[in-house]
């Protein structure tokens, strides 16, 4: 620890007292996104908690119900079955994401690799391609009837898949969907710890007789650990809120699937919201997964500093 | 450097301020002319022609057309333009949206103020008694239907030793049991599935050709009545004798259906047609046209609203009796084949004489009238479409082995109390 000599004030003088246009100028230089996020964020953030109180047709009326939306929601099963399939497709899509990701970033860190810059950007083509299209394309590959992937699968098995009747199956398309979407981005981020990791440590462990296997466990996944938790945290968020995919795969229908095989949370409050116009329910699904978020978010800090404190 | 931050903050603040309030919007400012208005309609049905003719022909008129999107993102425009925000003077509202606005008749003009009773009699009063609310009010002047007909491959009926003229085919098929008992034959010989799938082709077209659909005539919610389980029956039927094709109507598996020949039958409205012509351009010539299993049925149409807080309702209101007059739907007609919902034309010779050579020169305008004279008036209210969609995915369950056929009724029954909220 290096010592510094405290600057004191001269006895007698005062504290320097800055001009008030000086105090007030950095709430200034912040003030435009506050007053915008303010007026088109905070406000109707805060205001769906409201409208959650209220059954509220945008045509009609609006009555105040108080809880009674929210006691209708428990006994909903249609909400539990869009918050299972919520929490099924994030765990079909994000494990098999990251470990891919993982494999594909140890291959990219390769000492000796060519065109390595080539493969990097690549694998960004996914990520900045659009949702919808992506969505389209996927739906024609998985057609029950007609699609290029179906057809394959035939060859081994013999009969077409429906994937869209399916709970499991049109779950899993949209997981593929996502993994396609996202593995390049969190490639690159594991592909940018392991370029910190320093090499030493391999070498003493090659040394010490450990072999690649060991070095990945005892070397790689711990330092990349920091990176991990944070590919967690962000695929839980967005996975969480999965709209489009789901929207997209049942074309013309807000329900995924007749018997909502594949709906998730949001589209279930879009499908009440907006296609129903039931703006009070659609509202207190908000605050219900405003609240599955939290909690959420909660498990994740209290293991991860956990983890982090455990180093 | 510090006034030069003072005058910074106070114009970074200014411009914010500013900024914001320019995002609110103006409600209802006034339009130049009162002769002039706003409207707006559906993209990909030509809107513009319809606006232009009658521009030119009304040189001191101008109108502002904006074609909002497909018929439920305008639907979707309306409702949120309804509730706070600056309405157009005209609007195209579809059939299928048209019940939750009837049911709050407050949003838009009572047309009867303007003079719609003198033009009722023009209109086919199935049709024009959709857009009335429980107070007589007249919401729309109904523009186009769609009325229904049978299209049917001609070709897969000879290879399977189905008589192939449409009279025949007709007579053939004049009832659903007729319907389903041919079809059945058909699945038999050829191992093919009849039509592409039982819920819209089947259910959706039986339970359009009743004196009720899903509330009665007191306007009371009555969806389980015997003419709805019986249409239900029926597509069941259908999906139990493996007749159907499972191809969902309109998505790209049903298109592709329609190319390769998947199915010989589907159950088709006039504008339908179109799509058959852009999807499967190589089968032209190979269809024809056949009326409906007991004749009487209509998908579609829209209506011309005015809502209230229009700032030229009487701008508005010319256009309407100009556009929708029986020689202006005639006219409409025989440019985009779009039918019209006047009772005159009903017996006018060119409409009754439109052929269509890809349907080898089937008679439609003939067939399509007929299967809108036949149809019954019943009340379609604002839950109508939810239920529909509970009947449909019960049917679709049923197809996809979800639930056994069984259980489909009951199925269909507990998701629509749970979305009537009952």
């Amino acid at each position: 620890m290096t010592t510094t000599t405290a600057i004191r004030p001269a006895p007698g003088l005062a504290r320097i007292r800055e001009s008030l246009p000086e105090r007030f100028a950095p709430y200034a230089y912040i003030a435009p996104f506050f007053v915008l996020f303010g007026i088109f964020g905070l406000f109707p953030m805060a205001f769906t908690f409201v409208i959650s109180l209220y059954e509220w047709d945008p045509l009609g009326d609006k009555t105040f119900v108080g809880l009674h939306n929210f006691n209708t929601l428990l006994t909903d099963p249609r909400f539990w079955n869009a918050t299972e399939n919520t929490v099924s497709i994030w765990f079909l899509s994000t494990v098999p994401q990251l470990l891919i990701a993982l494999g594909l970033a140890h291959l990219l860190h390769a000492a000796r690799l060519r065109f390595a810059n080539f493969f990097r950007m690549s694998l960004l083509v996914p990520y900045i391609t659009s949702t919808a299209a992506t969505a389209i394309v996927f739906l024609q590959l998985f057609d029950a009837h007609y699609g290029l992937i179906t057809w394959f699968l035939t060859l081994f098995d013999g009969n077409p898949i429906n994937w869209l009747a399916g709970r499991l199956t049109s779950q899993i398309v949209i997981a593929v969907m996502i993994i396609w979407r996202w593995s390049g981005f969190t490639t690159l981020l594991y592909l940018a710890g392991l370029q910190s990791i320093p090499r030493e440590l391999y070498d003493a462990a090659s040394v010490d007789g450990a072999g690649r296997w060991r070095q990945l466990t005892n070397i790689t996944v711990p330092s990349l650990r920091p990176v991990i938790i944070f590919t967690i945290i962000t695929s839980t968020i967005g996975g969480l809120q999965t709209f489009t995919e789901p929207l997209l795969l049942d074309p013309g229908s807000t329900m995924c699937g007749p018997a909502r095989q594949c709906q998730t949370l949001t589209l279930y409050l879009y499908e009440q919201g907006f296609t129903d116009f039931k703006f009070g329910y659609g509202a207190a699904i908000g605050v219900a997964l405003f609240v599955i978020i939290i909690v959420l978010a909660a498990i994740n800090f209290a293991l991860s500093t956990r983890l982090r404190g455990a180093r | 450097m510090r006034s030069s931050t003072r005058v910074a903050a106070v114009a970074v603040m200014t411009l914010t301020v500013a900024g914001a309030l320019a995002g609110c919007s103006t409600k209802g400012s006034s339009e130049s002319s009162s002769k002039d208005f706003s409207f707006w309609s559906f993209t990909g049905i030509n809107a513009k022609a319809d606006v232009q003719a009658y521009e030119k022909a009304h040189p001191d008129v101008h109108i502002k057309l904006t074609e909002v999107g497909g018929s439920t993102d305008t639907a979707n425009e309306l409702t949120t333009a309804l509730a706070g925000g600056k309405v157009p003077d005209l609007v195209l509202i579809q059939g299928d949206d048209l019940p939750k606005f009837v049911q709050h008749p407050g949003n838009f003009v009572d047309l009867r103020t303007l003079g719609a009773s003198n033009i009722k009699n023009n209109y086919a009063p199935a049709i024009w008694d959709q857009s009335v609310a429980a107070d007589g009010q007249v919401l729309g002047v109904p523009t186009d239907v769609g009325g229904m007909a049978l299209s049917y491959r001609k070709d897969l009926f000879a290879a399977a030793g189905l008589p192939t003229d449409p009279d025949q085919v007709s007579a053939l098929m004049s009832n659903w049991q007729d319907f389903l008992k041919v079809a059945q034959q058909y699945t038999q010989k050829t191992h093919k599935p009849f039509i592409d799938n039982a819920e819209t082709s089947i259910f959706y077209q039986a339970v359009n050709q009743g004196s009720e659909k899903y509330y009665n005539s007191a306007r009371q919610l009555d969806y389980s009545n015997a003419q709805v389980k019986a249409a239900f029956d029926l597509a069941l039927q259908g999906v139990q004798d493996g007749i159907a094709a499972n191809l969902t109507t309109f998505t790209t598996a049903w298109s592709a259906g329609l190319q390769k020949g998947a199915f010989a039958v589907v159950a088709t409205p006039s504008w339908m047609l179109g799509s058959v012509r852009t999807n499967a351009p190589n089968t032209s010539g190979k269809w024809g046209v056949a009326k409906i299993p007991n004749g009487s049925g209509n998908w579609g149409g829209s209506y011309l609203a005015i809502p209230k807080r229009a700032a030229n309702p009487q701008a508005a209101w010319n256009y309407i009796k100009n556009s929708q007059s029986p020689q202006s739907q005639l006219n409409h007609f025989l440019t985009s084949g779009a039918l019209p919902t006047t009772i005159a034309n009903y017996s006018n010779p060119q409409l009754l004489g439109k052929t269509d050579p890809f349907f080898s020169d089937a008679p439609i305008g003939k067939i399509f009238t007929e299967s809108i004279v036949g149809l019954k008036s019943f009340y379609i209210g604002p839950d109508s479409a939810q239920i529909g969609t509970d009947y449909l995915s019960a049917i679709q369950n049923v197809e996809n082995k979800k639930i056994p056929a069984s259980q489909a009724w009951s199925s269909a029954q507990s998701a629509i109390k749970r979305d009537v909220g009952q």
